[in-house]
């Protein structure tokens, strides 16, 4: 069955329908929200609420963009959203990295954890731009206008951040090679 | 000239360096070093893989999605073809004769004998008096089975002919179903524990909301 097919059944509320996109997409949209909330909790209920207002939204839904980078600005706007509602109530303890159900190729394994560890222990603000440039392909402009702030300001945060994960993954490496473990060499 | 700090190394990723920058890089072994590692950062995170939602996400969302009726299960309205068939109002004129004779054999096979032969009486329907509750049940049976097959029939001629036209306004469709969901209620009512006019009724109402929300949708900003 066709996307649009699938879409149209999902639009007529069929279940099956909903839960073909669902396993088509869920892992995208996972991954956009856990990145972004840096927290398995919290961004298991921004990946639910990005698909709710999917579903909701799917009528509105045209084609003029693909469906996956209409629900993933959908799921970005969600968690960002949902983050500013609860940035009080906010967990700011790091997930340990045997949290973070990754699948990742063989042999790629300990640097992307490394790199996920590194981007949930970066200030929010500077893990909301890198994840957006450089994990999602966001342009400046595109995340001005996602996270309402000028694109001079996402550029200096991108910067600060890139400096801040190379800061930390240095570490990250000393530490391991305290602890005798593998070292990823740069 | 002092090594580059970090900040503009970042830069340097995706960016071109100032003539000044560009002559220290050219002589500076360390900050060349530390921008290619902060490149092959960067070129990672762009690599990172997709992430496997929690077990039971499905379960989680799936329940949501049905208490805010946005998802239902193909119901007896969608396995009986109605959501795709073409010439709605036409459909619905023959459900509401169908509804009409089931309710009456369903209201048939609950009520004693003497309430269905006082019934019958002065009906023009040609409904076959049965000899037994089962009997009944049977005929009635066999009867949604005809019904279910001739309507398949219908429709894949009405698609042959290409008049699908009229299903693609749902204020159409809406209307037709207002129709079907009146003539299901009053099935309903005649036969309230039936389950083929309960399960009917029930598609019929989830599938008026699901046109309802379309409407409601379209006539909002397109997103």
């Amino acid at each position: 069955m066709s996307e649009s097919q699938l879409i149209q059944q999902a639009v007529e509320g069929d279940a099956r329908a909903v839960r073909a996109l669902y396993d088509r997409y869920a892992p995208r949209v996972y991954a956009v929200v856990r990145r972004i909330a840096g927290d398995d909790e919290l961004a298991q209920d921004y990946a639910q609420e990005a698909w709710i207002r999917a579903i909701r939204a799917l009528p509105s839904f045209r084609g003029d963009a693909r469906f996956s980078t209409w629900l993933h600005r959908i799921a970005v706007n969600a968690a960002l959203q949902a983050i500013r509602k609860a940035e009080t109530r906010r967990k700011h303890e790091a997930p340990s990295p045997e949290q973070v159900p990754v699948e990742p190729k063989a042999g790629d394994a300990l640097l992307q954890r490394r790199l996920e560890v590194a981007l949930d222990r970066l200030p929010e603000g500077m893990r909301r731009v890198i994840i957006l440039h450089d994990v999602e392909g966001y342009t400046h402009d595109e995340i001005g206008d996602v996270l309402g702030v000028a694109p001079g300001t996402s550029k200096s945060q991108l910067f600060k951040a890139r400096a801040k994960m190379r800061e930390m993954l240095s570490a990250l490496d000393v530490t391991e090679q305290d602890h005798g473990v593998e070292v990823w060499g740069t | 000239m002092g090594h580059l700090n970090p900040e503009i190394l970042a830069r340097l990723v995706d960016q071109t360096p100032e003539p000044e920058e560009a002559d220290h890089l050219a002589l500076c072994e360390a900050c060349t070093t530390e921008l290619e590692a902060l490149r092959a950062q960067t070129a990672e995170l762009g690599s990172l893989p997709e992430l496997l939602p929690p077990q039971g996400d499905w379960r989680v969302l799936e329940a949501r999605l049905r208490s805010e009726g946005l998802i239902r299960d193909p119901g007896l309205f969608a396995r009986l073809g109605l959501a795709e068939t073409p010439g709605w109002m036409r459909v619905a004129a023959a459900i509401v004769l169908f509804l009409g004779g089931t309710a009456f054999g369903a209201a048939l096979t609950s009520r004693g004998a003497s309430a269905r032969l006082a019934s019958l009486e002065g009906d023009p329907t040609p409904v076959a008096t049965p000899v037994s509750q089962e009997v009944a049940e049977d005929h009635l049976q066999q009867a949604e089975q005809s019904y279910v097959s001739a309507l398949a029939q219908y429709r894949e001629v009405m698609a042959d002919r290409g008049t699908g036209a009229a299903t693609a306004d749902p204020r159409n469709r809406f209307a037709a179903l207002e129709y079907l969901v009146a003539a299901s209620q009053a099935a309903v009512r005649q036969a309230p524990t039936d389950p083929f006019l309960n399960g009917l009724l029930a598609s019929t109402l989830a599938e008026r909301e699901a046109t309802l929300r379309r409407i409601s949708t379209q006539q909002d900003n397109w997103f």
